[in-house]
């Protein structure tokens, strides 16, 4: 062993403001399964993008075989023999099984320009066959298959041409345990080959079950390589969260009793195509968390709320019986909401930071006249934008020139300035470092504090257990009926548990 | 190291800081360029007509043309604010006119009230597809300009469309005019400037979907404004219908086209949004005025006119455009 196969050297990835990653220096042996851990936003992902092309890189480099490599998009990784299992669906609607499974190597196939699809979808199937994947087949739309069946799907495509380097990022999160199992045995067979697996998850337990060597990055910074025998969960832990963060980050409060008041009643809300018959309460003071699969329906739950959905049936009811029906009804009666797509929904990207902040709450500064007056409007933007430690200029700066932290706080102050009573939070923090994550988690807890009430949707596990007082699981569109209390044993697991 | 990172760090903001700065100077200059540019033009062809653009008789003629585009500028200024664009305001005005004439024979003040109901109505099937049939505004108002343009030929196949002259004409002294000018102006400032009307329409035009997701009733808004837009430059029919009495098949042609290289000239961002200024259409109007009057007085033909002026659209329209927020007209 100990043959080197990949060298990082020195890579380093900045967005805007923050640096995601900075001068990271990892070696992965010839057949080993490593591990790369952090929390998130810690840049593992971005590491793992830059190398297989989705990212350009900062700066450094990465050297495979002895050979500095420039890859420009995943087709050219491939061939240079590096694939990537992604997080999220890495598979293409629209197209069927076996041109996902060859897409960008479709050459192989044509003929005077012309594909001959038989032979791809035979081929395909060959494959299918000898993974142990038989019941799916080739020739059909990768439409009709589960999140599941197409996450198998995209262990095919990247792992048939027998690469020198697998990457598979927080995968397994998403599979069942029999899906786990199918992608254990193809790591390790990859393993056997010779060949090497980049193996990054939240899973600690199956990361020192599964890997040989362990490297762990925080803050966007390497911090160690550990081999997986020598070393215990809880210091892969120490290693992870490090110094001041960690203790201080999530709500520290357990068995606080949730009020009984009941501030938002939604009953049997449907949005075809979506959501189907979603019940739930919200309570006054409560953060109430909703989880789920990517494609579970639980971002559409926050715009039904708001009166945002189109075509919504079934109702969502205010305590004193007020029926919200639309945007405006929404916003009128106390209700924010910070849209996952944070650069189309929730700001206007080639508006000024004051105009963004002041625009929900015209109504109000207009007082009795409706007229408005720049010297109140700014003081007012201004107020918020500092409460929110927005690092800018001043507010007649763009917020399409701020980083996505800076444009979540914007976000964020434009609906503590509205004073809102109900703040549906819908990932509030995708994409945002550690610092600003942590401000945003603080603000959450001081507004619950005052009797604000929160639905934080969220695709981070660990913020939905760090932060909420219940969770709610959906699944497929519907409520699952699964709702897990606030607790401090709640783990990772129980969520993904009831998710898949 | 880490003291060395740190160093490292407060540069790079300082420059970051330092290139923000250049870029609110650079938006700065780019605001006052179209005053500039209609000090330079009026001087360049005053100088060049020998004094006779900028003498008092000339002033009048041209201030004579100036009302109608710059009324019906404001109305196409909210349009484009929104993000939206109207290619039909000279079919309205034609057709507002004829409506204007022909219930001048019965009563001024009903005629008035007429041609604006005309305008807006055509405002309201323009605002109907647009907003109801989700069509793109230019592809709405293109289609409105050729189907309206059709009626005013119609209507004015034997002969011009008469009002009734002795008093329609009586009406034409510059003083109503201004006044009417100053009026609307007057008002549309008001609103846009210091009331949540403004705000709302720049939201729109900076992103709409975020817009909504403020509580902007988006489609009301976008509807109301063709209306208004419409209504007012039926407001502007009467102006037009005064100074000659009568309407041609050839009334309020090419309007459109002149309202929108007014505002462009005077600053107007095409895709409209946060930079929009109001000032943008009297600058505008004036610049383009003085700079088509100018063309007459060096005595070219009316091809040339055109030429030139294209020729100076497309220039500053390249020029102003942000390349940087990839807007689409709506």
């Amino acid at each position: 062993m100990s043959e080197i196969r990949l060298q990082a050297v020195d890579v380093c990835k900045t967005f805007g403001i923050v640096k995601a990653v900075q001068n990271v220096s990892i070696d992965f042996y010839k057949g080993e399964v490593h591990g790369l851990i952090g929390e998130n936003g810690s840049g593992k992902s971005t590491l793992m993008q830059m190398l297989t092309g989705i990212y350009t890189i900062g700066s450094g480099k990465f050297i495979l075989d002895g050979k500095e490599i420039h890859v420009r998009n995943q087709v050219e990784a491939n061939n240079e023999g590096i694939s990537i299992i992604v997080q999220e669906l890495g598979t293409l609607s629209g197209l069927t099984v076996a041109e996902n499974i060859f897409l960008g190597h479709e050459d192989r196939f044509v003929k005077f320009g012309i594909k001959n699809t038989n032979a791809m979808v035979k081929e395909a199937n060959g494959l299918l066959e000898k993974y142990g994947f038989g019941r799916i087949n080739a020739a059909d739309m990768i439409d009709r298959y589960n999140f599941e069946d197409r996450k198998l799907i995209e262990i095919v495509k990247s792992t048939y041409f027998a690469p020198k380097v697998v990457v598979i990022d927080e995968t397994t999160t998403a599979l069942s345990q029999e899906g786990r199992e199918e992608l254990y045995k193809h790591m390790n067979r990859i393993r056997e080959e010779g060949n090497t697996v980049i193996f990054i998850s939240h899973d600690l337990p199956e990361v020192l079950d599964k890997c040989d060597r362990v490297s762990v990055l925080r803050d966007g910074v390497y911090i160690d390589t550990v081999n997986a025998k020598e070393v215990t969960e809880d210091d892969l832990k120490k290693l992870m969260v490090g110094r001041e963060l960690g203790e201080h980050y999530y709500r520290e409060d357990y068995g606080e009793k949730i009020s009984d008041e009941v501030v938002l009643s939604v009953k049997n809300v449907t949005v075809p195509g979506v959501i189907y018959d979603v019940s739930f309460d919200l309570h006054k003071g409560e953060i109430l968390g909703f989880g789920g699969l990517s494609e579970c329906g639980m971002h559409e739950v926050g715009k039904a709320v708001f009166g945002a959905s189109y075509d919504r049936k079934g109702s969502v009811k205010l305590a004193d019986g007020t029926e919200i029906d639309s945007i405006v009804k929404a916003i009128k009666h106390s209700i924010a909401y910070a849209s996952k797509d944070r650069d189309n929904e929730s700001i206007v990207i080639n508006e000024s930071i004051g105009d963004n902040i002041c625009l929900p709450s015209l109504d109000e500064l207009g007082g009795k006249t409706h007229l408005l007056n720049d010297r109140k409007l700014k003081a007012f933007a201004e107020k918020h934008a500092k409460e929110m430690t927005v690092k800018m200029v001043d507010t007649d700066q763009f917020v399409s020139e701020l980083s996505g932290g800076n444009k979540q706080k914007v976000v964020l102050a434009r609906w503590v300035g509205k004073d809102s009573d109900i703040l549906v939070l819908d990932s509030p923090t995708r994409g945002i470092d550690v610092k600003v994550k942590a401000d945003i988690y603080a603000l959450m807890d001081s507004m619950r504090k005052s009797g604000k009430s929160i639905i934080m949707i969220s695709e981070e596990i660990m913020e939905l257990i760090g932060m909420c007082d219940r969770i709610i699981i959906m699944k497929d569109g519907r409520n699952s009926g699964e709702e897990l209390l606030r607790s401090p044993e709640l783990t990772e697991n129980d969520l993904i548990a009831k998710m898949v | 190291m880490e003291n060395t990172d740190a160093i490292k760090n407060d540069e790079v903001l300082a420059a970051e800081e330092k290139a923000l700065k250049r870029a609110v100077l650079a938006s700065r200059i780019r605001a006052v360029l179209p005053i500039i540019g209609l000090v330079a033009v009026s001087l360049i062809f005053n100088i060049l007509s020998d004094g006779k653009l900028l003498a008092p008789m000339n002033i009048k003629l041209l201030m004579s043309q100036v009302y109608v585009t710059m009324i019906a500028a404001t109305g196409v200024f909210f349009i484009m604010t929104m993000g939206g664009l109207d290619f039909s305001q000279g079919s309205i005005l034609g057709i507002a006119s004829i409506v204007f004439c022909f219930l001048s024979k019965y009563n001024i003040p009903l005629a008035i009230v007429g041609g604006i109901c005309a305008g807006a109505l055509i405002g309201a099937i323009n605002g109907f597809f647009y907003v109801k049939r989700k069509v793109k505004s230019f592809v709405v108002t293109i289609c409105t300009m050729f189907l309206f343009r059709g009626v005013i030929e119609f209507a004015t196949t034997n002969a011009p469309v008469q009002g009734d002259i002795v008093k329609t004409v009586s009406l034409n002294n510059d003083q109503l005019k201004i006044t009417i000018t100053l009026i609307v102006l007057i008002i549309a400032f008001f609103f846009f400037r210091f009331t949540k009307f403004g705000r709302y329409l720049k939201a729109i035009g900076a992103g709409e979907k975020a817009a909504a997701f403020s509580g902007i009733e988006t489609d009301k808004m976008k509807f109301w404004v063709y209306v208004l837009a419409g209504a007012i430059t039926g407001l502007a029919a009467f102006i037009n219908v005064v100074k000659v009495g009568s309407v041609t098949a050839n009334s309020g042609n090419q309007l459109e086209t002149q309202i929108m290289i007014a505002l462009v000239l005077g600053g107007m961002p095409i895709s409209g949004g946060a930079k929009v200024k109001f000032e943008n259409v009297v600058v505008g109007s004036l610049l383009y005025i003085i700079l088509n009057a100018g063309l007459v007085t060096l005595g070219l033909t009316p091809a040339m006119q055109q030429l030139i002026e294209g020729i100076v659209f497309l220039i500053v329209v390249a020029i102003t455009s942000d390349r940087n927020s990839v807007q689409i007209v709506k």
